[in-house]
């Protein structure tokens, strides 16, 4: 009420007092105040349940991509409490007119039109009316809110269960991966390098192909990487073994020509000396030391004895020299070769030594070859599934049978399964009606005849 | 806008009106028994000024009825038995050649039109023609003849009956006309205890005599009292939806009457229910016209102006049915509580 003139029926709307009795005021002003509040609820759920979902898709979205924002999060559920804005504009602007929450006053609480008229057409005369009276003690209605709020449920669940989802920790892109492909081939090149088992062109070459490796490993990383890595390495492996039997072999083909010793008409020493001429090639081509290179940069063999001896020590000292250094990297050899048993020794099966003599047991060498089949204490066949002679058969009389259960009440008939009933039930479906039905009984065999003669 | 400032009748007013309807209908109640409806029904049309169509089997009290209100009303009552050979100047009346001092010239003979209460008896069994020589005396309340127009004797009613079967030879009422009449009352049958009460006291089935309870001065009185009712806006409001609901390509046309009504009431009939509305409310004791005033006459102001499908026919749907869902499907009022708010009942 604004003072002693009017009713406030809503924000910007009122009644002048001396329109309405004034036993209906109260009615009218807690009437108006629960239709505002029905507004409000009426439109609070659905901004509510908006909020929830959006509160809910960047709670979700957090829990993907946003780590940091992890302490934060429950504060997303306070999202409603934003709703409230938006749903009291609403009920606001929608507002009852003071005419409509008259009329409604009128229509619900039993005023048949008085309330309206005395609101029209003041008239102290008809303010003690009995309408207006019932109208003034009328119940008001009541609040059903939960209905409403039934689509604010799921929302609710869905904000809920994405807060509680566990954070997504960030795991190691292509890149990283990449990297840790890469990485052993490139610590195997730095190895060869400093036992200087390659040469620059294959050093170069190797770059390339573990560059090459690295870069389809950071679009795809699959099993094809690591395919790619190890051939790299095998690749690496080769060389350095190609080294060491080139300078195997020099050392034995020149072995071979210092004992046919040279001369022209032995064809033993032509044989020898031409092997020995490839062997030397193999072995300029693998790499060999500048004294070697310079001893066949002058293009023929030597024939003395002692070139011989010196060449034949140069080699030695040059195989001896390279086996060291194979020798220096053999762990590293190993582990560039696809498999290596020995990497993958669990602790306590060792080589498969001690495994291998319990059969059955597995480690990495699945045991000895002579191992039987068996898995461990497991009975055989014929020990777990033993003979085992039947009684003699014997036909059972009919007596011998007794009634497992007696079902109350008379057993089930069908007495339309039955040929003539069921002839009877379905004669309709089956056609026979028509002409029974539509045909005079002294016209029906002559009919039948017709149809069946 | 325009406001309705003249100040309500106050309650001896009220009073006093109401008692005197309430003379006249516990009067035709003993007349007519267990007939309460169809009489509160008929005199809220007499009360509006309007014409009544009173249609039931024979026997049912019809023509009973209009002559009880006669007797009831000090006014003048004449009564058309309506037949397929009467004709339009047997209504309205005709010039006459006779001889008038020594001169022969036409004089008027007023026909059984020129009165205040008219009984048209089975009005479905004359002409067509003859039908439509009501239509002018029934809404402009004058007869044009000759090129003369002739005033009706106020107040001037039509009451009509007639027989929903026996339908050869009959010439059922056009639109317009039906549309004509305020009211069209359904008499219904009477139930075992009427019967009853009708054998016990009544010989030969003859009512009880009657006097007259209301002169043409008291008839003008409620007249005037029934025009200062009034009817809020809201209640207006809903009276206005109410028929528009009636047009099946309206909004608010409940899913019956998109179905099953070719055409809804005019105007008229929001009129109609109007100026009932404010003779029942009066016949109430009330200044004024609520919701249910309007409720209760809006099926016989209505059920006559609907021009139903004919599906509606063959699905039993009748005027007063679909009016009956109209007026469930049609809210009081316009907005309608929040839905958070539940009404109690």
């Amino acid at each position: 009420m604004l003072g002693d003139n009017s009713v406030r029926l809503a924000d910007d709307s009122t009644v002048p007092a001396d329109r309405v009795p004034a036993s209906l005021i109260p009615i009218v002003r807690r009437f108006s105040r629960r239709l505002r509040i029905g507004l409000f609820l009426d439109a609070f759920p659905q901004w509510a349940a908006g909020a929830l979902l959006a509160a809910g898709c960047a709670a979700l979205v957090c829990r993907l991509f946003v780590p940091a924002a992890d302490p934060y999060l429950f504060w997303l559920l306070a999202a409603p409490a934003l709703a409230i804005l938006p749903a009291a504009v609403l009920s606001i602007r929608r507002a009852y007119r003071p005419e409509e929450v008259l009329a409604l006053v009128d229509a619900l609480t039993g005023g048949d039109g008085a309330v309206l008229t005395l609101a029209e057409r003041h008239d102290q005369a008809w303010s003690h009316a009995s309408q207006i009276s019932r109208a003034a003690h009328a119940a008001l209605p009541r609040f059903r809110p939960w209905r409403r709020f039934t689509i604010v449920v799921p929302a609710l669940a869905f904000l809920v269960i994405a807060v509680l989802l566990p954070q997504r920790t960030p795991t190691a892109g292509p890149l990283p991966i990449a990297d840790d492909v890469v990485s052993g081939l490139s610590a195997t090149l730095k190895e060869l390098q400093s036992h200087d088992l390659v040469t620059p062109e294959e050093e170069k070459q190797l770059q390339q192909e573990i560059e090459r490796v690295r870069k389809a490993a950071q679009e795809r990383m699959d099993a094809s990487a690591w395919e790619a890595a190890d051939a790299v390495k095998e690749k690496m492996a080769a060389n350095a073994a190609a080294k060491r039997d080139a300078a195997s072999w020099a050392q034995e083909a020149l072995a071979r020509y210092s004992a046919a010793g040279g001369s022209a008409g032995n064809p033993d020493a032509a044989s020898a000396k031409a092997e020995f001429s490839k062997a030397l090639e193999a072995l300029a081509r693998s790499g060999a030391p500048l004294d070697i290179q310079k001893m066949l940069a002058a293009g023929k063999l030597p024939g003395d004895a002692a070139s011989l001896g010196k060449l034949a020590a140069a080699l030695g000292q040059y195989l001896g020299d390279v086996q060291g250094r194979l020798g220096d990297v053999q762990g590293f050899g190993g582990r560039a070769s696809r498999f290596d048993p020995s990497e993958f020794a669990a602790a306590g099966e060792g080589d498969g030594a001690g495994a291998g003599n319990t059969p059955g047991r597995g480690g990495i060498t699945r045991g000895r070859a002579d191992a039987k089949l068996t898995y461990g204490q497991e009975s055989l066949p014929a020990e777990r599934f033993k003979a085992q002679a039947l009684p003699p058969g014997y036909v059972r009389s009919p007596d011998d049978w007794a009634p497992v259960v007696n079902m109350p009440g008379a057993p089930i008939v069908a007495p339309e399964a039955s040929g003539r009933a069921a002839a009877r039930a379905y004669a309709e479906d089956a056609g026979q009606a028509a002409w029974r039905r539509t045909l005079a009984p002294r016209h029906q065999s002559a009919v039948k005849k017709y149809f069946k003669p | 806008m325009i406001t309705d400032t003249r100040p309500l009748l106050d309650p001896d007013a009220v009073g006093t009106a109401q008692t005197s309807i309430a003379r006249v209908v516990d009067a035709l109640r003993r007349v007519i028994l267990g007939k309460e409806d169809t009489i509160d029904e008929v005199v809220a049309a007499l009360l509006g000024r309007g014409h009544v169509l009173l249609e039931g089997l024979p026997g049912l009290g019809k023509t009973e009825l209009v002559k009880a209100l006669s007797r009831l009303l000090s006014i003048d009552f004449r009564r058309i038995q309506f037949t397929p050979d009467l004709l339009p100047t047997d209504i309205t009346g005709s010039h006459i050649l006779q001889d008038v001092d020594g001169r022969k010239e036409f004089a008027f003979h007023a026909g059984p039109v020129f009165t205040n209460l008219l009984l048209a008896d089975e009005i479905n069994r004359a002409s067509p023609k003859t039908q439509a020589a009501l239509l002018e005396a029934m809404q402009e309340r004058r007869v044009t003849i000759f090129g003369e127009t002739r005033p009706l004797p106020l107040p001037f009613f039509v009451l009509a009956t007639q027989n929903p079967i026996e339908l050869e030879g009959t010439y059922p009422l056009p639109e317009a006309q039906l549309d004509r009449f305020m009211f069209k009352v359904d008499v219904a049958g009477v139930d075992r205890a009427v019967l009853e009460e009708i054998l016990t006291t009544r010989v030969h089935g003859e009512p009880p005599v009657l006097t007259p309870v209301l002169d043409a001065a008291g008839l003008q009185r409620l007249f005037d009292a029934v025009d200062a009712v009034h009817m809020p806006r809201a209640v207006a409001n809903y009276t206005s939806r109410l028929v528009a609901a009636t047009h099946p390509e309206s909004s608010d046309a409940p899913p019956q009457v998109r179905q099953f009504v070719k055409y809804g009431s005019s105007p008229r009939g929001a009129i109609a229910i109007g100026a009932a509305a404010r003779g029942l409310a009066l016949m109430r004791g009330k200044p004024n016209v609520g919701f249910d005033e309007i409720r209760r006459v809006a099926p016989a102001a209505l059920s006559h102006r609907l021009v139903l499908d004919y599906s509606a026919r063959l699905e039993g749907w009748t005027g007063r049915r679909l009016l009956a869902a109209l007026i469930e499907a049609v809210p009081d009022v316009e907005r309608g509580l929040p839905q958070t708010l539940e009404a109690r009942t």
